[in-house]
């Protein structure tokens, strides 16, 4: 390659466009070496880094840089910088600074190495905002595969347990087999779309731009019509949809709490970032995929909340209503393919999700029960008069969630939903009618237990004390909570701010 | 005969496939973990046919990123398995099931 080639594509290394994957990945080594540095007891300090650290960078990009510093392609075209991506970014560091202090919580009394959470939770964190960015198949799987290696680690980090060990192996087999998967599937779009004796190949398939100038020109190549089925397939792994979901109910149960909530909540959008940025790359083959996606987001909606209906256990009701929330999602993208304010209907319903997910996760980490992955609806009876405060976080969680006006949860699934009504996908809102009626008889059996009297047989346990559920509550948790929940309760009534950088950013 | 794409696309997609059905049907997660690795390296099989035979050298550099990944999921994967066995004193898929509702 010619020296001036080189230093053409050198000129649009843009250092300066991804501070904040930088920062992330400077923090993360930064926490490393202050556990070499400062003395034993400073070690408790290092996690408060951590947030504070992120805290000023979330501080930054909102007040200084809401819309991101530049737009257009980056690093030769490996990365696309939009205000789309800037939002997301925004999106992944509150989940990482939320599951930031849910580690800090739930390995306050572990005997187990503290600073490799954080520093995980850090790296995981910048490889989803490059994979949200990313304009490149190259990008895409080694971004992907950043953030799932560090996964692994997370979901089997109690490592002494012997549940949080099988939910990291079964997260390694599954995830392992879904990311081969999507690379064949890149493999054959590469292969087709290379090929120099079809139009609109190109040197460089791999990037997205050229593929979907070769995909337009030959949009009924069989091998690229395979290698588009093998990229969704993958892609539904990552973000629980049927017919792929049958990791997350194991999975999310053995894993600790922040890792299920991380998971839950930043894997998740970023499956839909990855989606979003894939449906307008196969934009030209629409007659093949619209089909596909629709199916899968009616079977996706149905499968998580029939699913979710029988489950006790606290984690597995929370990762099939998950899968259930993915449905809505994907309805979401299949519209975005024809209404363009769709995406921002995404996004919209994302933040909602996140804040109610907040609030949920913020109650499970602070009850009081030996075994974490045992957490069933029975250990919430009477939440309500043991510690009212964390009533309330679970009834405002859970009921946007459920998407009850005047929460955020309800605006996220009607901006959902009008989307799909503009888009005239009316047979998949009428599936999606049925999901949430059926998601409500169980979220709302979960709040039956937190605020009625359940009648239980009286064993002479009696006498014993109970640990009092919210114990661990710091000033810290209650200011988290208390922002989980005016934020759900806020941008149910004010969706405008929200709405407009969301849009207009 | 001269071998050209479209065996090494064959014996690719023979790789993927025999990856693929080792990780639905095998029991030893160790079994599991090797088929998995297949199924990677049939992927870089095929993105070196395919960047040999169009000229396009993009592919090639991909597979030493997909090395690298490949590596990486190892050492994490095997420690877990490692951690596992010394819990249960078994990796075969069937006697894990200690996760139900």
């Amino acid at each position: 390659m010619p020296v001036d080639t080189l230093q053409q594509i050198a000129e649009t290394n843009s250092w300066g466009s991804i501070y904040p994957e930088l920062i992330l990945g400077i923090l993360a080594l930064a926490l490393l070496a202050l556990e070499v540095v400062l003395p034993k007891f400073a070690h408790g300090l290092i996690p408060r880094i951590a947030i504070i650290g992120q805290l000023v960078l979330l501080g930054y990009i909102l007040f200084v840089d809401p819309t991101g510093c530049c737009s257009g392609e980056a690093f030769g075209g490996m990365l696309l910088l939009s205000p789309a991506g800037q939002a997301f970014r925004v999106f992944f560091l509150a989940s990482s600074i939320f599951v930031s202090y849910l580690g800090m919580v739930s390995l306050a009394n572990k005997q187990l190495p503290r600073i490799e959470f954080f520093h995980i939770t850090l790296v995981i964190t910048g490889a989803l905002m490059l994979l949200a960015q990313a304009n490149h198949f190259v990008m895409l799987f080694v971004a992907l595969e950043t953030a799932t290696v560090g996964f692994y680690v997370l979901v089997s980090y109690f490592r002494n347990n012997v549940l949080s060990l099988e939910a990291g192996l079964k997260y390694l087999i599954m995830g392992a087999l879904s990311s081969s998967i999507l690379l064949f599937g890149i493999v054959l779009l590469y292969g087709a779309a290379s090929n120099p004796a079809l139009a609109g190949s190109s040197v460089d398939s791999l990037n997205f731009a050229n593929l979907k100038v070769f995909l337009q020109a030959n949009p009924t190549d069989v091998m690229a019509l395979m290698g588009m089925l093998l990229v969704i397939s993958g892609v539904a792994f990552k973000i629980g949809a049927f017919p792929f979901q049958i990791w997350i109910p194991d999975v999310y149960q053995g894993a600790p709490v922040p890792t299920t909530a991380f998971l839950s909540i930043a894997s998740k959008a970023a499956g839909f970032a990855m989606l979003i940025s894939l449906v307008n790359v196969f934009e030209p083959l629409t007659d093949w995929l619209t089909p596909l996606l629709v199916g899968i987001a009616a079977l996706t909606i149905l499968f998580g909340n029939f699913g979710a209906l029988t489950q006790r256990n606290v984690k597995r009701l929370i990762g099939l209503s998950g899968v259930s929330h993915a449905g809505f999602l994907l309805i979401g993208v299949v519209a975005s393919m024809s209404v363009e304010w769709a995406l921002t209907a995404i996004l919209f319903y994302l933040f909602a999700y996140l804040l109610a997910s907040a609030a949920v996760f913020g109650v499970m980490v602070h009850m009081p029960k030996e075994d974490e992955a045992e957490l069933s609806l029975d250990d919430f009876a009477d939440l309500s008069k043991k510690n009212g405060f964390l009533g309330l976080a679970l009834a405002i969680g859970i009921g946007s969630l459920a998407g009850i006006p005047p929460l955020a949860g309800f605006i996220g699934k009607l901006l959902i939903f009008v989307a799909a009504f503009e888009a005239e996908l009316y047979g998949l809102l009428a599936v999606a009618v049925i999901g949430v009626v059926v998601s409500i008889y169980y979220y709302f059996g979960w709040l039956k237990y937190a605020f009625f009297e359940i009648w239980k047989f009286n064993d002479d346990e009696e006498d014993r004390e109970e640990p009092v559920p919210g114990a661990s509550l710091g000033l810290f948790g209650k200011l988290t909570l208390l922002l989980a929940i005016i934020g759900t309760a806020l941008l149910g009534f004010y969706q405008s701010p929200l709405g407009n950088w969301l849009a207009g950013s | 005969m001269t071998i050209g794409l479209e065996q090494y696309i064959f014996v690719s997609s023979l790789l993927f496939a025999i990856g693929f059905g080792g990780v639905l049907l095998r029991k030893n997660t160790l079994a599991i973990y090797m088929c998995l690795e297949l199924m990677l390296n049939a992927a870089n099989l095929a993105l070196v046919a395919f960047s040999r035979y169009h000229g396009a050298m993009g592919g090639n550099l991909f597979v030493f990123f997909i090395i690298t990944v490949a590596a990486a999921e190892v050492a994490v994967g095997l420690a877990i398995i490692v951690a596992l066995f010394r819990k249960k004193q078994t990796v075969v898929v069937g006697e894990l099931n200690a996760l139900k509702n």
